[in-house]
């Protein structure tokens, strides 16, 4: 168990290193996030809507979009000089692979909403500082179910002909049920709701996550297989 | 030709199952047109059912083969597994489709829109665009393991997301009729016995259908893979 972990620590810190010294995925999804917000502030008139109602989709639409950005390098980058025959080759799990991937696109994508958090405070005028324990959750479970299955898809789609743009074909109706429930949450949330008035979607979108956490488990040696 | 060995039996087993089909569909044809009473509140719209419910039921009797076939095939590594997935695939996704077509020719007299976002419409709309996908990702990738692989895993995701569709667009919104067929006070309460008789026909004719493209589409399959065969032997073996 303890070679598990550490192996899936190898992989994290890989990719951590390689992101530190290029800096051009995170700078990327930040900015595509920002420029996604702007152009939905700019498609609504925020002076008919209110902008507690259209907030929560907008945001995560952004999330979603510029997530895909992350997921879409997270297994080219390792095509490259063959790296992934390199990762596949190495006595370990291939479960590790999978699960390294998942946590550095999982800490990527989590420090990006952390950052775009602010700015979604400033333009929309919401206060999120009174609820943010219930909205980090929401965001970490939301996340989660995003990156457990754009990880598994990523890791297919990467080995196709077109994989940027079939990716999002794979990955945007399966990801439903998870865009409803988060963006209805957050909504409920922002409007002062507690969150023991949302447990049916609290509990779709857990299981949700973990169920597609297994069965990655179970299909990630028939993808990850030369 | 190329098999004299059975041949001459299968084809006749074919022709079988295209009598007793176009049989059962003639009979749902006279049933849904002569025999069958027209509604009292939707009037004649209403017999429209009688191809929209056994579409959707053949539909999602199709994605389920799907997930079936591809566990299947990712235990067994059988070819023959891969070639039902695919097939049973392509004939869902024309009946999801033709689901989404008759949906709003019959909501638009009744519910005065072609569409609304009721909890049944929106899953079935999302079901057809992951069956779409299944069918792009079998169109992208070439080569013939690597193909197989990824279809059998992208339609048992596919399968395991419909009940987080079902409930997480039931808890967003519905409108659709209450079930008819099934309720509270048992099977076929909520019908006349005319109506629930040709319902029962036009779902066995579908079925039957299913099985006649199904084994159509296989045959086809089975056709092209013998002609890769036959091409690779013959252009790079000498």
């Amino acid at each position: 168990m303890n070679i598990f972990v550490s192996q899936i620590m190898a992989i994290v810190w890989k990719d951590f290193v390689t992101e530190f010294k290029t800096r051009e995925l995170f700078s990327a999804m930040f900015i595509f996030a920002l420029l996604v917000i702007l152009i939905f502030i700019f498609s609504v008139n925020l002076s008919i809507v209110k902008a507690s109602e259209v907030g929560p989709g907008i945001l995560w639409v952004a999330f979603l979009f510029s997530g895909t950005l992350g997921l879409n390098r997270s297994f080219v980058l390792e095509k490259e000089n063959g790296c992934l025959m390199g990762l596949i080759l190495a006595p370990a799990d291939r479960t590790t692979i999978y699960f390294g991937k998942l946590i550095s696109n999982f800490v990527f994508l989590t420090a990006m909403e952390l950052f775009i958090l602010p700015l979604f405070m400033v333009f929309f005028n919401i206060d999120l500082l009174e609820h943010l324990l219930p909205l980090l959750l929401v965001i970490f479970l939301g996340t989660l179910g995003f990156c457990t299955l754009g990880t598994l898809l990523s890791s297919l789609s990467s080995n196709l002909k077109t994989r940027e743009i079939m990716l999002p074909i794979l990955l945007y109706p399966l990801l439903v049920p998870i865009v409803i429930g988060v963006v209805r949450m957050t909504g409920q949330i922002l409007a002062g709701e507690p969150l023991s008035g949302m447990m049916n979607w609290i509990g779709l979108t857990a299981s949700f996550d973990i169920i597609y956490i297994g069965v990655s488990i179970m299909t990630i040696d028939h993808i990850l297989e030369e | 030709m190329m098999r004299p060995d059975g041949t001459e039996e299968k084809n006749e087993e074919g022709n079988t199952l295209v009598w007793l089909t176009g049989i059962a569909l003639l009979m749902q044809m006279i049933s849904i047109f002569i025999y069958v009473p027209t509604e009292r509140t939707e009037g004649v719209i209403q017999r429209i059912m009688y191809f929209h419910v056994p579409c959707a039921w053949l539909s999602f009797f199709a994605f389920f083969v799907v997930f079936i076939c591809s566990i299947l095939f990712l235990w067994k590594k059988d070819r023959e597994w891969d070639i039902y997935a695919h097939a049973s695939a392509g004939i869902g996704v024309v009946f999801c489709s033709l689901v989404l077509i008759t949906g709003p020719i019959w909501a638009r007299p009744i519910w005065g829109a072609w569409w609304v976002w009721d909890a049944r419409l929106t899953s079935t709309l999302i079901l057809w665009l992951i069956y779409v996908a299944y069918l792009m990702l079998r169109a992208q990738s070439d080569s013939g393991s690597m193909r197989a692989r990824y279809a059998a895993v992208l339609g048992i995701v596919g399968f395991l997301n419909i009940p987080f569709i079902h409930f997480s667009v039931l808890w967003w919104r519905t409108f659709h009729p209450q079930p008819k067929v099934i309720t509270n006070e048992g099977i076929g309460k909520g019908m006349d016995p005319s109506m629930l008789a040709t319902l029962g026909l036009s779902l066995f004719a579908f079925t039957l259908l299913y099985f006649l493209l199904m084994g159509e589409r296989v045959r086809q399959e089975k056709l092209k893979d013998e002609i890769d065969h036959l091409k690779r032997k013959n252009f790079y073996s000498s």
